[in-house]
C-alpha cells in the first residue's frame, strides 16, 4: 500500500470528523450518511457485468433509539484505523480492531462491542460511508486462499522485499494475503488461471503437477473466495489478460461462490469494482457434466434448502443468462447435486487428466 | 366468620331469653367476633352515632378515638365528639337498653347498619371485663356524667355515679374497658375502619390515638356539610326481620296493620290485606309488641313476593362528586384521581340505587404490604365502609370481572392503586345478616363495572403518559452513555475538547430526546442474507 493512499483514507476520516462537529456545534442531532446495502440499493449492471451499489443513502443519527450503538461503533472503526492504525503504518485484522475497541462504557454495565459481528458491520458502513474499501483502512480479514504455478511475484511487508517463486511452492502452495495491493508480477509464463472453490481439488491437481503440465495458475479459494484472492484474480484478469476458469461442485452454492468472484456480491457491492472478475468462466461441475460423464451414481440428492437456494438464486438478474437458466432448471427437475470429487469415482486422476483438459479443449463453459 | 345461622334455633332462643341473653348467645352474628374486630364493630358503633348526631345538628363533626392497652390485657376506649349531646332522659335508653330503636327506625337512608348500636358495645364491655361504660353528655353548658350497666335478664338499664354539672362542653364522651379485643393496622382493624370512614365523610375531622402513643389525623378535606336526607318511611323491601323486630317493639301503633301503614311508605290497606293472606296464621291485630322472631321473619319473606311500588329517588345521598374528590386527596394524596358519579339506576325491577366510583393512582393510594404500596378496594355501602366479607361482594365481583389490561392496567394488583367504590340506597341488599357485602345483582355488579371503566378509562391514559416519559427518560440514557465514546472518537479523529463536545451533545440529547424516532428507517436491510456466504 501507498503512503499517500493512507493519506487520503487519514483525510476521509477527518472530513467525516469535521462534518460531524459542526452538526454538534449547530446543535443538531449528528448523523453519518452510508449508502444503503441491501436488495433495495443493489442491483445488476448490464454493460458493467458487476453488482452496483445504487445512490440510496440513509443517515445513521447518534440521538435516535435504533441507530445510536452503531453510530459509536462506526466512530470507534474510524479512530482506530486513523489513530492506530494509519498513522503507524499499521495493518490489523479485523479481530484485532475487535479486540483494541471492546471495552465496558464507563458508568455501565454495557460494552462498546459485544460481538465481532457487529464491529465486522461498522467496519463495512465506515467503508461505503467514505466510499473507500478496507484495504485503504489497513484492515485486513484472515488470509485464506492459496496458489501455485509458473510465476514469479514481488511481495513487501512494509520495507522488506520479497521475490517470491510460486512454481516452487511445495505441496502447501503459497497463501494468499488478505492485501494483495501491493504484489508485483515480475515473470509470467502461463496460458490461463485455473481457480477451484476446494483445497481438496486445488491438492489433488497440485499432487498430479497439474499447472506445470497445463501452463497455468492454479488457486484455491477454500470456499467462498476472501477478498484478497478475488482482488488478486481480478488483476490477473485485468493486468496479465489471463484467462479464468473456476472449478466448484454442482449445486446451488457452488454456482453463488462463482458468481461472487465474477460479478461481486450484494453485501459488498460497493467493491464489486475492484474485486469482480467479469470476464471469468465456469467450466464445471455443471448439471450437464453430471450426465455426460456418467457420473449419476455419484451425486446427492438435493435437500429442501437447496432447493430453496436454487429458486433464489434462478431469480437473480445476473442469472439470467439462458444457460444457466437451463442449468438451473436441470438442477430443479433432477433434484440432485455433485461433488468435483464425485470424478474420482472413475479414477483419482481423471479431473486431471480427462475432465478439465477435455472441457477446455472444447470450450465447454457456461458463462 | 361463617353467615350461616340456624334461623330456627335463633327464633326459639330469641322467644326464650331477653334479648341481653340472646345477644350473649349470638354475638358473633352482631359483629362480635374475632379480636380484631370487636374492636372495629365497637369503634363504629361510636362513630356512627357522633356522624349522625353532627349530621342533624349541622355540624362539622370533630372525632376523637383513642385505644389504650391496659398492663391486665384489657383495652380502653374513648370515643368523643362535639355533636348534640344525648339529652339526660334518654342516656339510659341510649346506651344501656337493646333493641331500644335509638334512632327511632331512623326514617331516611341509614349511615351505620351493621352491628345493632351502641348499647351492644356497652354490653359487650359488661360481658369481658365486667366493668360499667362511662358516659358524659353535654348541651348548653350543662354536663351530665354517668356509669351504666344493662341489666342482662331484663334488658334495663342501670345507671350509677350520676353528676351533674356546669361546663362548656358539647358532645359524648364514651369510656369503655373491653377485653378479648385486639389492636392492629390490619385491613379489618380500627385504624382503616377510620380511615375509609374518613374517605366518605370529608366533612369529618378524625384522630385516632393508638395504642403505640401514636396519633394519626385524618383532616377534614371540606367544609361542605352532607346533604340532610329527606325524612321518608321506610320502604318496605329494605325491611330485615332484625329491623322489624326493633321498629316493632317500639311502635306505638296498637295494631301490627296499623302500624305497616303507619310507618311505611307505599305500605296501603290493600297491601296489609295481600300480606294477612300470606300470613294466615299471625294476627294482624295485635299489638306489634308482641311480634315473635319467627312471625317477623315470615312476613319479610313474604314482603318480597309482593308487588311494591317503587321508593323515591330524591332519597338517594351520594358523598358527592366533589366531596369524594377532596377526600381521596386528603387521604390519599394520589398522583392522579377520577371519580364519577352514576345516575341513579333501578335493580329488582324498581329499587332505586346509584353508585359512585374513584379510583387514584400513586401518592399513598393503595395498601401497604411488605412495605410496597399495591392494589386494595375500598367497600361502602350508605358511605359505610365494608371491612369484612369481601369475596361475596358485587364490588369485589365487579373489580374481578374487569379486563383492566384495556386501560393499562393490566398487572393492577401490583400497582399503587386505590378503587374506591360507595352503593347508595335506600334499600342495600346485603348477602347475609352481617351486612358486609352487596349481594351480586346482574344490574348492580354492571353498573360498579361501568363506573369503574370510565375511572379506569382516565387512570389508564395517565399512566400510559407515565410510561411514555420513563421510554423517554430511558431513551435519553441510551444516548447519554454513548455520548462520552463519541466525545472520545471525535477527539482521536480531529482533536475536538472531549468534556466541550460530551457537554454538547447532552443538552443536544436532552432537546433531542422527545423526537427521538423522528429519522427512522435506516436500519432496514443494510445487509442482506448472503452476508453468510461472505467469508471474513
Amino acid at each position: 500500500m501507498k503512503k499517500s493512499d493512507g493519506k487520503r483514507t487519514e483525510k476521509l476520516i477527518e472530513e467525516l470528523g469535521l462534518k460531524l462537529e459542526s452538526q454538534i456545534e449547530r446543535g443538531e442531532n449528528p448523523f453519518i450518511e452510508i449508502p444503503i446495502r441491501g436488495s433495495a440499493n443493489v442491483s445488476f449492471d448490464e454493460n458493467l457485468q458487476r453488482i452496483v451499489l445504487g445512490d440510496k443513502k440513509a443517515k445513521r443519527f447518534l440521538f435516535n433509539v435504533s441507530h445510536a450503538r452503531r453510530f459509536m461503533q462506526t466512530l470507534l472503526v474510524a479512530s482506530y484505523v486513523k489513530k492506530d492504525l494509519l498513522a503507524n503504518d499499521l495493518t490489523a485484522t479485523i479481530r484485532d480492531l475487535y479486540y483494541a475497541k471492546k471495552h465496558t462504557i464507563p458508568g455501565t454495565k454495557e460494552d462498546t462491542i459485544d460481538e465481532q459481528s457487529e464491529s465486522n458491520l461498522a467496519i463495512v458502513d465506515l467503508e461505503v460511508a467514505l466510499n473507500t474499501f478496507r484495504e485503504m483502512l489497513h484492515l485486513r480479514a484472515e488470509p485464506k486462499g492459496r496458489m501455485a504455478g509458473k510465476v514469479v511475484i514481488e511481495d513487501r511487508v512494509r520495507d522488506k522485499v520479497d521475490l517470491i517463486d510460486l512454481s516452487r511452492m511445495g505441496s502447501g502452495g503459497w497463501a494468499i494475503p488478505s492485501i494483495v495491493e501491493q504484489i508485483e508480477f515480475k515473470k509470467v509464463s502461463v496460458d490461463f488461471v485455473l481457480v477451484a472453490e476446494k483445497n481438496a481439488i486445488f491438492d489433488r491437481l497440485n499432487e498430479d503437477k497439474y499447472w506445470e503440465k497445463n501452463n497455468c495458475i492454479l488457486i484455491t479459494t477454500a470456499g467462498q473466495a476472501a477478498r484478497g484472492a478475488r482482488r488478486l484474480l481480478q488483476r490477473l484478469s485485468e493486468e496479465l489478460k489471463l484467462p479464468i476458469y473456476c472449478l466448484t461442485d454442482s449445486d446451488p452454492y457452488g454456482w453463488y461462490i462463482y458468481s461472487t468472484m465474477k460479478y461481486g456480491s450484494m453485501a459488498l457491492a460497493h467493491e464489486s469494482e475492484r474485486l469482480g472478475c467479469p470476464k471469468m468462466k465456469f467450466l464445471g461441475m455443471s448439471a450437464s457434466d453430471i450426465e455426460h460423464y456418467n457420473l449419476q451414481k455419484a451425486t446427492i440428492k438435493a435437500k429442501e434448502v437447496d432447493i430453496k437456494r436454487a429458486l433464489e438464486i434462478k431469480g437473480y438478474s445476473w442469472f439470467k443468462h439462458k444457460r444457466w437458466q437451463e442449468e438451473i432448471d436441470k438442477f430443479l427437475e433432477k433434484k440432485y447435486k455433485a461433488e468435483l470429487q464425485a470424478l474420482s469415482s472413475k479414477n483419482l486422476q481423471y479431473i486431471s487428466n480427462t475432465y478439465i483438459p477435455e472441457k477446455i479443449k472444447n470450450e465447454d463453459f457456461l458463462p | 366468620m361463617s353467615d350461616f345461622i340456624d334461623e330456627e334455633e335463633l327464633s326459639k332462643q330469641f322467644r326464650e331469653y331477653s334479648v341481653a341473653e340472646f345477644f350473649k348467645r349470638n354475638r358473633q352474628m352482631l359483629g362480635y367476633t374475632g379480636k380484631i374486630r370487636s374492636l372495629t364493630t365497637i369503634v363504629h358503633e361510636a362513630v356512627t352515632n357522633s356522624l349522625d348526631s353532627a349530621e342533624d345538628a349541622r355540624i362539622l363533626p370533630d372525632i376523637s378515638v383513642e385505644i389504650k392497652e391496659l398492663p391486665d390485657g384489657h383495652f380502653k376506649v374513648v370515643i368523643e365528639d362535639n355533636g348534640t349531646g344525648v339529652p339526660k332522659k334518654d342516656v339510659g335508653k341510649a346506651f344501656g337498653k337493646l333493641l331500644a330503636g335509638t334512632k327511632f327506625h331512623v326514617l331516611r337512608q341509614k349511615r351505620g347498619q351493621q352491628g345493632l348500636g351502641i348499647s351492644y358495645a356497652v354490653l359487650f364491655a359488661q360481658l369481658t371485663t365486667g366493668k360499667p361504660t362511662h358516659v358524659k353528655t353535654g348541651m348548653n353548658h350543662r354536663v351530665y356524667e354517668c356509669d351504666i350497666t344493662i341489666d342482662v335478664k331484663s334488658n334495663q338499664p342501670v345507671l350509677s355515679e350520676e353528676r351533674e354539672y356546669s361546663e362548656n362542653f358539647r358532645g359524648v364522651r364514651i369510656e369503655m374497658e373491653v377485653a378479648e379485643v385486639d389492636y392492629n393496622r390490619s385491613e379489618y382493624g380500627v385504624y382503616e375502619y377510620l380511615r375509609r370512614t374518613a374517605i366518605a365523610n370529608p366533612h369529618a375531622q378524625i384522630t385516632l390515638t393508638e395504642p403505640s402513643g401514636e396519633i394519626v389525623v385524618f383532616p377534614r378535606a371540606s367544609t361542605v356539610l352532607p346533604k340532610v336526607a329527606e325524612k321518608v318511611l321506610p320502604h318496605p323491601l329494605g325491611l330485615t326481620t332484625a329491623d322489624l323486630i326493633e321498629m316493632a317493639h317500639s311502635s306505638s301503633a296498637r295494631k301490627i296493620s296499623s302500624f305497616f301503614q303507619n310507618e311505611f311508605s307505599r305500605f296501603s290497606a290493600e297491601k296489609v290485606r295481600e300480606l294477612s293472606e300470606l300470613n294466615k296464621s299471625i294476627d294482624f291485630n295485635k299489638t306489634p309488641k308482641s311480634l315473635t322472631w319467627s312471625e317477623a321473619e315470615a312476613i319479610v319473606k313474604s314482603i318480597q313476593q309482593l308487588k311494591w311500588v317503587a321508593p323515591e329517588t330524591s332519597v338517594l345521598i351520594p358523598i358527592g362528586e366533589g366531596q369524594l374528590v377532596k377526600a381521596l386527596k386528603s387521604i390519599l394524596k394520589p398522583e392522579e384521581l377520577k371519580v364519577v358519579e352514576r345516575k341513579p339506576k333501578v335493580y329488582r325491577g324498581g329499587i332505586p340505587f346509584m353508585v359512585e366510583a374513584g379510583i387514584a393512582y400513586g401518592g399513598e393510594s393503595g395498601s401497604v404490604v411488605g412495605g410496597v404500596r399495591k392494589f386494595e378496594v375500598l367497600r361502602y355501602a350508605n358511605s359505610t365502609p365494608l371491612l369484612f366479607d369481601a369475596g361475596s361482594c358485587a364490588i369485589s365481583q365487579a373489580v374481578k370481572e374487569i379486563d383492566w389490561g384495556r386501560y393499562d392496567l393490566g398487572k393492577i394488583e401490583e400497582l399503587p392503586v386505590t378503587v374506591f367504590v360507595n352503593f347508595v340506597s335506600v334499600y342495600v341488599p346485603f348477602t347475609g345478616t352481617s351486612k358486609l357485602a352487596v349481594s351480586p345483582e346482574e344490574e348492580i355488579v354492571s353498573e360498579i363495572k361501568l363506573a369503574l371503566m370510565e375511572c379506569a378509562r382516565s387512570i389508564g391514559v395517565y399512566i400510559h403518559t407515565l410510561q411514555h416519559a420513563r421510554e423517554e427518560e430511558e431513551r435519553r440514557s441510551v444516548f447519554i452513555k454513548y455520548i462520552g465514546e463519541v466525545a472520545v472518537c471525535l477527539n482521536d479523529l480531529i482533536g475536538v475538547d472531549v468534556e466541550k463536545t460530551r457537554r454538547k451533545l447532552e443538552v443536544i440529547a436532552k432537546e433531542r430526546t422527545a423526537l427521538a424516532d423522528e429519522s427512522g428507517g435506516v436500519e432496514e436491510d443494510l445487509v442482506e442474507s448472503d452476508e453468510e456466504y461472505e467469508e471474513e
